[in-house]
């Protein structure tokens, strides 16, 4: 068989004395890993449940923001029934406009009735 | 829910596998009981939030790269903080040795054989503490650990022929340093 090569039975004693360090610890020391290896395992799990407990108050805060938002917007801006559109506005012109143009287009009738309404009533009175 | 249970576990079972090497790893970093705690808790954390859900083969790999950057972290912290202390006059902290670290391996019946082994073994971790950080990770990765090249030098975020020579020159220093207990 032949002799083992001086490095590498110099890192078999190597290790064997490390492993043997890493058992002889010291009860409070492995005692204190216990306690960080529990608490990280239980950390982690209350960190992630902390983490979306936020994330779901950001989302209900953001919803309720947005609907704030939306009712204060469409109670400044939405028309007041008390007043007309600018559209509205126009169109009343042109429907008055209409009346007017009317009369003007009926003129030569009104004339007529006018006349014919003097011709029947001698005193020149109207009905 | 017996999937989550179940996953707990194995991850539970992980971190005790590895808690002791990482305790020692960070131990020999830091020199201090405390400190080396403190880096092994912030490495599970980190583990366990961020890399749990990786698959189960790459958990050793990566616990140990997020090892060594804590490990990493705490020297660079340390520095400024000594750099601060030293602009203020104050004197350093003392690096404190670990109490137990003196206490003897009750498990082994023979004394002399304790005091020796005891003996090698405070000169090994003295030796490794006296390490370069660089050089102490890539030995210890692959000495102790058992990782490979590749593995190593993952976790050091380092090439491979960065670690081939951080961990030559380890064992070159330890074999001189450790020249007298060698049996």
């Amino acid at each position: 068989m032949n002799a083992k090569d001086p490095e590498k039975l110099f890192l078999e004693k190597v290790q064997r004395l490390l492993d043997q360090g890493a058992q002889n610890l010291g009860s409070q020391t492995e005692q204190r890993l216990e306690e960080v290896r529990l608490g990280a395992l239980s950390g982690a799990h209350e960190k992630r449940s902390r983490f979306f407990l936020p994330r779901r108050w950001v989302l209900a805060g953001s919803f309720a923001m947005a609907t704030l938002v939306a009712a204060v917007l469409f109670f400044f801006l939405s028309p007041s029934p008390d007043t007309l559109p600018t559209g509205d506005l126009d169109e009343l012109e042109i429907i008055t406009s209409r009346e007017r143009l009317d009369i003007y287009q009926n003129l030569d009738f009104y004339r007529w009735l006018g006349s014919k309404e003097n011709r029947m009533r001698p005193n020149g009175k109207g009905l | 829910m017996e999937s989550a249970l179940d996953s707990k576990q194995m991850l539970n079972r992980f971190l005790a596998e590895v808690e002791r090497r990482a305790f020692q790893m960070a131990k020999f970093a830091t020199r201090n009981r405390d400190e080396a705690l403190d880096v092994v808790q912030e490495t599970m954390l980190r583990f366990v939030r961020h890399y749990s859900v990786r698959p189960r083969q790459e958990w050793n790999v990566l616990f140990y790269r997020i090892l060594r950057s804590r490990i990493t972290d705490w020297y660079r912290r340390t520095f400024v903080r000594r750099k601060v202390l030293a602009w203020l006059g104050r004197p350093e902290e003392e690096d404190s040795e670990d109490p137990l670290q003196s206490l003897p391996d009750t498990a082994n019946p023979n004394p002399s054989d304790q005091v020796l082994r005891h003996e090698e073994r405070g000169a090994l971790e003295k030796a490794i503490r006296a390490l370069p950080l660089r050089q102490q990770q890539a030995f210890l990765l692959r000495a102790w650990e058992g990782m490979d090249l590749k593995q190593t030098a993952f976790a050091m975020k380092c090439s491979e022929g960065s670690v081939k020579t951080h961990y030559s020159r380890a064992v070159h220093s330890l074999r001189r340093l450790l020249e007298g207990h060698r049996s």
